[in-house]
């Protein structure tokens, strides 16, 4: 009976996780083009090839560059969103609720506003060049075109990441905070000296998820900027969308795929060593 | 002592409240856009005049562009994601009523069998799954669509939690009346889920609504397009009518900020349990 009620989970497996699977495992290997019945296998030649592919270089550069960007931005607004909602004596559940609405957002309609609020004629863009002077070409920019879609990606994310921020704040206990104002730690202080270090589990937490997003980013890119100017927000989803069925390399775009996770997962687990190290020098094991 | 509590409380709601208006900025942006009169649009942050000319552009189409189909793009939509997200929800209950409630052999291995497909990286099963979907003939099909979202491996994980803590003399109880597997859930297991149903169906309902790549690869067909990816295409060739992509952005965003209002009252008890 156990059986039959997981069944529903073994047939899918079986069809759209350990067939894919092995068939990746071949396809990254060949030099199949998605159309023509004839291939060759070649070895380990599309592996070597997006080694030395500019496009391939310029996704694993961008997303630690997408990176940079996102996770102080994200951590920070989240951490303050948390405390904002923490401190509040009333409404705590409906300011919680209306921060995490951005999450909702589909990335094509945030795109979408996103292109309105900096087109050239925009309020915020006839704000810049009458009262400062300045000309900005926002996505023509390798730093700020970026930059725009870590600030959307955060926008989207930072009420999601506040819950966990709160959730840790909630569970720190309150002879914690006696014990730190008989110290005489007060106000930013007392957030500085004991709220962040005791919110570790919630920093490992909002960092590693934060980091592992910056491996899936595609919506954003595809819609607003197409990867440009010169690569400068071109990730690793959008080079395997592009090598597989733009350019229907299939066995090309596998291996990709399979780089871009050895890639991601040995990031993650630095990532993690990093913050396991450094927390366990503050007493968090 | 009071009076300059009272004052830093304020302060506070002030804080709270600019904070609100930065995260709903943008989605009042996009109303206020898909109501302004054409020349406005982008140009005035506040309208002079409200219109309803976008929506209208949207549905019936304008002079030198063909109309696209709006209305049906809704409907693949809305089809697409409540099959996937029903039957989403409906296999992991009861996958997880049988990872957590019927013992039987090889459980444990079907238990880390769900965790490392978790954690294994689904973009390298991005072109196998195409090329299956193509060799079942399913191209162009919603089937395509709703059959490799039918199964979904965090909510299967999240009930198998959530029923671990339903204690098991109810179900032992109910088998000594004679219940059967299916009775329980429908009548027991259910029934007591109803806060961690609400969050998870609307956080898989969202995922579904969303989608663009994979939507995008298995369907080219007009007719058969989301709505999702109807505005991602027209992004480039309706750049010259900022005002209908608003248009059609609110009727993308609004039919989930209703479902989420609709079920907020559950929100933050539902949400402790899932980031747990």
């Amino acid at each position: 009976m156990g059986w039959l009620l997981a069944s529903p989970y073994l047939i899918y497996s079986a069809i759209f996780f350990l067939i894919p699977l092995f068939w990746a495992l071949f396809l990254a290997f060949t030099n199949w083009n998605l159309i023509s019945p004839e291939y060759e296998t070649v070895g380990m030649q599309n592996f070597l090839d997006a080694f030395f592919s500019p496009s391939v270089r310029a996704a694993f550069w961008v997303t630690y560059k997408f990176m940079l960007m996102f996770v102080p931005i994200v951590i920070a607004g989240s951490l303050f969103l948390a405390l904002i909602i923490h401190h509040l004596p009333r409404w705590k559940g409906l300011f919680a609720v209306g921060y995490f609405l951005p999450y909702l957002a589909s990335g094509v309609a945030s795109s979408i506003v996103v292109k309105g609020v900096i087109s050239y004629n925009s309020p915020l863009n006839q704000f810049l060049r009458n009262a400062l002077g300045w000309d900005v070409d926002w996505l023509g920019s390798p730093i700020l075109a970026p930059l725009v879609i870590a600030l959307m990606m955060a926008w989207k994310f930072v009420g999601y990441y506040a819950l966990l921020f709160l959730a840790g704040l909630e569970s720190i206990p309150k002879e914690v905070y006696e014990a730190a104002e008989i110290d005489g730690a007060v106000g930013w202080k007392r957030v500085w000296h004991v709220t962040i270090p005791m919110l570790y589990p919630s920093f490992y937490t909002v960092t590693i998820l934060a980091v592992g997003l910056m491996f899936g980013i595609f919506t954003e890119p595809y819609v607003l900027t197409g990867g440009g100017p010169e690569y400068a927000t071109h990730t690793w989803q959008l080079e395997i969308y592009n090598q597989a069925f733009e350019k229907l390399n299939a066995g090309y775009g596998t291996a990709v795929a399979i780089i871009n996770s050895i890639v991601t997962f040995a990031s993650i687990f630095v990532f993690r060593k990093v913050l396991e190290k450094w927390g366990g020098k503050h007493g968090w094991e | 002592m009071v009076g300059s509590k009272r004052w830093k409380v304020g302060l506070l709601y002030v804080l709270a409240f600019a904070v609100l208006f930065v995260m709903v900025f943008p989605y009042l942006y996009m109303v206020l856009g898909s109501l302004s009169p054409w020349n406005e649009v982008d140009r005035k942050l506040i309208p002079s005049s409200l219109t309803l000319r976008s929506y209208e552009w949207l549905f019936q189409g304008g002079e030198d562009v063909v109309p696209r189909p709006w209305l049906r793009a809704f409907f693949n939509s809305v089809l697409v994601t409540s099959a996937s997200t029903l039957l989403m929800l409906v296999t992991a209950v009861m996958v997880g009523y049988a990872l957590s409630k019927v013992p039987f052999k090889g459980r444990q291995w079907v238990n880390n069998a769900i965790l490392f497909q978790m954690f294994y990286p689904s973009i390298i099963l991005l072109i196998p799954l195409f090329l299956i979907v193509r060799y079942f003939g399913w191209y162009n099909t919603y089937w395509a669509m709703i059959l490799p979202k039918a199964v979904n491996l965090w909510a299967i994980f999240m009930y198998t939690n959530f029923f671990r803590s339903i204690p098991d003399e109810l179900i032992e109880a109910a088998k000594m009346d004679g219940a059967g597997h299916f009775t329980i859930i429908r009548r027991i297991v259910w029934p007591m889920s109803r806060s961690i149903t609400t969050i998870i169906f609307l956080f898989l309902f969202m995922e579904r609504w969303v989608e663009l790549l994979w939507d995008m690869l298995v369907v080219n067909n007009e007719k058969m397009l989301t709505l999702n990816v109807l505005l991602a295409q027209m992004f480039g060739p309706y750049g010259g009518y900022p005002g209908p992509m608003y248009a059609a952005s609110v009727l993308l965003t609004l039919p989930i900020l209703i479902l989420f209002l609709l079920f907020s009252k559950n929100f933050k008890e539902g949400m402790q349990f899932i980031l747990k």
